[in-house]
């Protein structure tokens, strides 16, 4: 059984401190900001300002734990939104680069055609590199064009320089040895097996280019006749022929830049140094020249 | 509760503690979005050992106290923790509990109950912006964290205010244990 004066007690506090409550929330609400409540508050905050500023203090380290345990939390969450985005931008970074070289790559092979002495009506099929030599040599390449785009064997194949916007656009890249459908191989100007007949422009020496194994950058010509080779001199495909069989390479095709002369002791030996002017290390796209030109000169393949 | 001002002193210093607590540390701690009730939790704490008439008056006198010193409008606290306090003391004057673990569920309803209050009172008050959802999972979490609070808040509380208790649930539940089987066999059952 419940006391009736206990019930009646409770309820009549509960009462009170209710209507206390709202009596008080009346008033604060009801007043202006200098009223008695507003002062009373402002007042009291004042009062127990050094407290609170001692006790603020005081927990700073707790909150410092807590705030770090937070951060630490955040920085975890922070840290994988910004390598799922790194990711993302790596890729773009990527798509952007991969688009970038293939058009610098194009731009050169467009800038390589348009040259006042490539020869004209080769009618070039432009193929990407899908496959590459594994091994330090560099010597051959597959391209995703082959028969059915017109590409047939013994077709020259161009490539773009390492910085078309330089004066070294491109050039001779090496020269088509097996194709199928859809794809064809490259047998590269720096594999043993590759001989091309060149010519010293504007000098007119001409000799024999054939690659130092081992090293896509150095390119010998050799068999040099016609003259005093000089550095910085440009060497393109002379179109004569070397062999008995059917030369291969039109007249006018840049092979590469002079870079060294060796002279022999009595100075009728030159062993000329070329810098290809085809970025033989790093190809992602080619061009085959699928036709003859109008003009009948051509150059030929040693075959060793 | 025996109201002695030995007690009033106690539960006086306990809510100032609270309070400042409150303000000082803890409201700045945010842990998932929420943040550690303890004026709540000390108030049903209170109103958990002293019954429904100290849990409405130390729910009046901690809301009183926490709009005074944090300058909010002042009756909001102080109604929604009288009502706490009221509602959790009648809860242990009628149910009589006794188990170990219900300041768990005492706390978490308390810090809810508040919570939903406040948010009533402010929203018939002066809040006519735009809530976002963002607060029903800060309650949440409020909730989660007082329910972890509530066992060394209110074991604290009880020590403090053991000497003024008229009746301890603690030791209600010692006294419902049942004798111990021990002693010869003809003896079992007389507590020797």
């Amino acid at each position: 059984m419940y006391d009736r004066k206990v019930v009646r007690r409770r309820r009549a506090t509960l009462a009170v401190f209710v209507a206390l409550s709202i009596a008080l929330l009346t008033a604060y609400f009801g007043e202006s900001g200098g009223g008695f409540f507003h002062a009373f508050q402002r007042g009291a905050q004042e009062a127990f300002a050094p407290i609170e500023t001692g006790a603020s203090r005081a927990l700073k380290p707790v909150r410092d734990l807590f705030g770090w345990a937070g951060d630490t939390f955040d920085a975890k969450d922070e840290n994988k939104d910004l390598k799922r985005e790194v990711e993302r931008l790596r890729a773009a970074l990527a798509d952007a680069q991969t688009a970038q070289r293939d058009a610098t790559q194009l731009k050169g092979l467009v800038g390589l055609g348009e040259d006042e002495g490539f020869p004209r009506g080769t009618e070039p099929v432009t193929a990407r590199v899908i496959a590459r030599s594994p091994t330090v040599w560099y010597s051959s390449i597959k391209i995703d064009k082959g028969s059915s785009d017109g590409v047939k064997v013994d077709q020259p194949v161009l490539a773009a320089g390492s910085d078309p916007d330089a004066s070294e656009v491109g050039g001779l890249a090496g020269k088509v040895t097996s194709v199928s459908g859809g794809t064809a191989e490259v047998t590269l100007i720096t594999d043993a097996s590759i001989g091309v007949a060149a010519q010293v422009m504007p000098s007119g020496a001409t000799g024999v280019v054939r690659p130092a194994v081992g090293n896509p950058r150095d390119l010998l010509m050799e068999f040099v006749e016609g003259g005093r080779v000089t550095e910085n001199t440009t060497v393109a495909t002379s179109g004569f022929t070397i062999d008995k069989g059917q030369s291969l390479f039109p007249r006018g095709i840049p092979i590469g830049r002079v870079s060294d002369v060796d002279l022999d002791e009595v100075e009728i030996y030159q062993r000329v140094h070329l810098e290809p002017y085809a970025d033989l290390k790093s190809i992602d796209i080619v061009q085959v020249l699928t036709r003859r030109p109008r003009t009948s000169q051509t150059a030929g393949v040693i075959v060793p | 509760m025996i109201l002695s001002p030995g007690a009033i002193l106690r539960v006086g210093l306990l809510l100032l503690l609270a309070v400042v607590l409150q303000l000082s540390g803890l409201s700045q701690l945010s842990i998932l979005g929420g943040h550690i009730d303890l004026v709540v939790l000390v108030v049903a704490a209170v109103a958990y050992y002293g019954g429904s008439v100290s849990g409405c008056a130390t729910g009046f006198a901690a809301g009183f106290l926490l709009d005074l010193m944090s300058g909010a409008t002042m009756g909001v606290s102080s109604l929604v923790l009288t009502a706490v306090g009221y509602g959790v003391g009648r809860f242990r004057e009628v149910r009589d509990p006794s188990h170990g673990l219900l300041p768990l569920g005492v706390g978490a309803a308390a810090t809810g109950g508040f919570l939903v209050g406040f948010a009533a009172v402010s929203f018939m008050l002066d809040v006519g912006a735009s809530v976002s959802p963002l607060v029903i999972r800060d309650a949440i979490v409020t909730v989660l964290l007082n329910t972890l609070l509530a066992l060394p808040v209110f074991t604290a509380t009880r020590r403090l205010l053991r000497p003024a208790l008229r009746v301890d649930p603690l030791e209600v539940r010692r006294r419902r244990r049942p004798p111990r089987e021990t002693g010869p066999l003809g003896l079992r059952g007389l507590e020797v």
